[in-house]
C-alpha cells in the first residue's frame, strides 16, 4: 500500500489482483445486481488510487479500509436499472465437482439470494462482512463505520429476518 | 449465564463461540456442554453454512473489472486538465492583447495630462461656435 502511494502502477496492479474479487463479491452481496456490482469494484478501486495517501495503516487494514469504500459505494449508489429476477441472479455456476454436491449448493445459493431480497442493505452488508468474509464483529463494525454495539443489534436483526425467509422460502417456495 | 442469554448470543453471532464477544466465551464454552445448549449451536451453524456462501464471481471476471479500472486511470492521464488548455500559446493570445490593451490605457492615463475646461458662459458660447462650424464646413 505504501508503493500504492507512492503512485506506483504496478503495485496498483498487485493490489487489485488480490482484492477485486472480494470488492466485486461484497458488492454483489449487497446490490444484487453483477453489473453494479462490477462497476462499484472500479469505483472502490478508483478511490483507492486517488485517495490512496489518505490511508493510515495504524487506523485500519486495508481490507478494512476497501470494505468501508465498497459499503459507501453500495449504499449511496442509486440503482440504475431493475434487478434481475432473483431466480437468474441465483443461477450461479459451482465449481464442485459431484453433481448432487452442485445442485444442492446451487439451490441453497437460490435460497439464500431470495431470502437476502427482504432484507435491508444494511443488513445485507452485516451478514456479507460477518459470514461471508468471515470478519470479526469489531473489523466489520470499523468497516461499517459502527460501534460494536449497534453492529450486534444489526447483525442479530439480520440473522432473524434472514433465518425466517428462509424458513418460508423452504415451507412455500416464497418469500413473501 | 442463562440458557436464554446463551440463545440469544447464538442467535446473534452464530453457532462458533470463537466468534462471539470475548467477555462472554468462557461461560458459553461451559453452557455448550449440556445437550439444549449443544443443540442450539448446531441449529446456528446450520445457518452460519447457508449465510456464508459468496456469489461467485471469477478471476477472469475480475481481471476486466481490474483492465477497466487501469482503461479509466489512463483515460483521466490522456484527458488535459482545463489549466493545461487554458495555458496554450493559442489561448493565451486574446487574453495577452486585451491585458496589453488595458495597460496602455492605464498608462495613457496616467502620462496625459487631465484638465477640466472653464465652464463660463464665453466658453460655453465658443463651444457652440467650434461645433457649428465642424458641422457646417466640416473638418478644416
Amino acid at each position: 500500500m505504501a508503493a500504492v502511494s507512492a503512485r506506483q502502477h504496478h503495485a496498483f496492479r498487485i493490489l487489485m489482483g488480490r482484492h477485486m474479487q472480494r470488492a466485486i463479491r461484497v458488492a454483489q452481496r449487497i446490490v444484487r445486481d453483477p453489473g453494479e456490482a462490477d462497476d462499484i469494484g472500479q469505483e472502490a478501486f478508483l478511490r483507492v488510487w486517488s485517495h490512496a495517501a489518505s490511508f493510515d495503516p495504524d487506523i485500519a487494514r486495508f481490507t478494512t479500509w476497501l470494505y468501508r469504500i465498497v459499503l459507501n459505494l453500495a449504499f449511496d449508489r442509486k440503482p440504475r436499472r431493475p434487478l434481475v429476477p432473483i431466480d437468474e441472479a441465483a443461477g450461479v455456476r459451482s465449481d464442485d465437482p459431484e453433481p448432487v454436491e452442485r445442485v444442492i449448493a446451487d439451490e441453497q445459493r437460490r435460497i439464500l439470494e431470495q431470502a437476502l431480497a427482504g432484507l435491508s442493505e444494511r443488513q445485507r452488508g452485516a451478514i456479507a462482512l460477518f459470514h461471508m468474509e468471515g470478519l470479526s464483529g469489531v473489523d466489520a463494525a470499523q468497516a461499517m463505520n459502527l460501534s460494536v454495539k449497534a453492529f450486534e443489534s444489526l447483525l442479530g436483526r439480520a440473522r432473524a429476518a434472514l433465518k425466517e425467509n428462509v424458513q418460508k422460502i423452504q415451507d412455500t417456495g416464497r418469500c413473501a | 449465564m442463562t440458557l436464554e442469554q446463551f440463545r440469544q448470543l447464538a442467535e446473534t453471532w452464530g453457532g462458533d463461540i470463537d466468534r462471539w464477544p470475548a467477555a462472554s466465551q468462557d461461560a458459553a464454552r461451559d453452557m455448550a456442554a449440556g445437550e439444549r445448549a449443544g443443540r442450539i449451536l448446531d441449529e446456528q451453524l446450520r445457518l452460519d453454512r447457508l449465510f456464508s456462501l459468496a456469489p461467485k464471481v471469477d478471476e477472469g471476471r475480475a481481471g476486466r473489472a481490474g483492465f477497466a479500472v487501469l482503461q479509466r486511470m489512463a483515460d483521466v492521464d490522456r484527458k488535459p486538465r482545463w489549466f493545461r488548455s487554458v495555458l496554450r500559446p493559442s489561448s493565451l493570445l486574446p487574453a495577452s492583447s486585451l491585458v496589453c490593451s488595458a495597460l496602455v490605457g492605464l498608462w495613457l492615463a496616467g502620462a496625459l495630462p487631465y484638465r477640466h475646461g472653464p465652464a463660463d458662459a464665453l466658453s460655453v458660447v465658443s463651444m457652440v461656435f467650434d461645433s457649428s462650424i465642424i458641422f457646417a464646413g466640416g473638418l478644416q
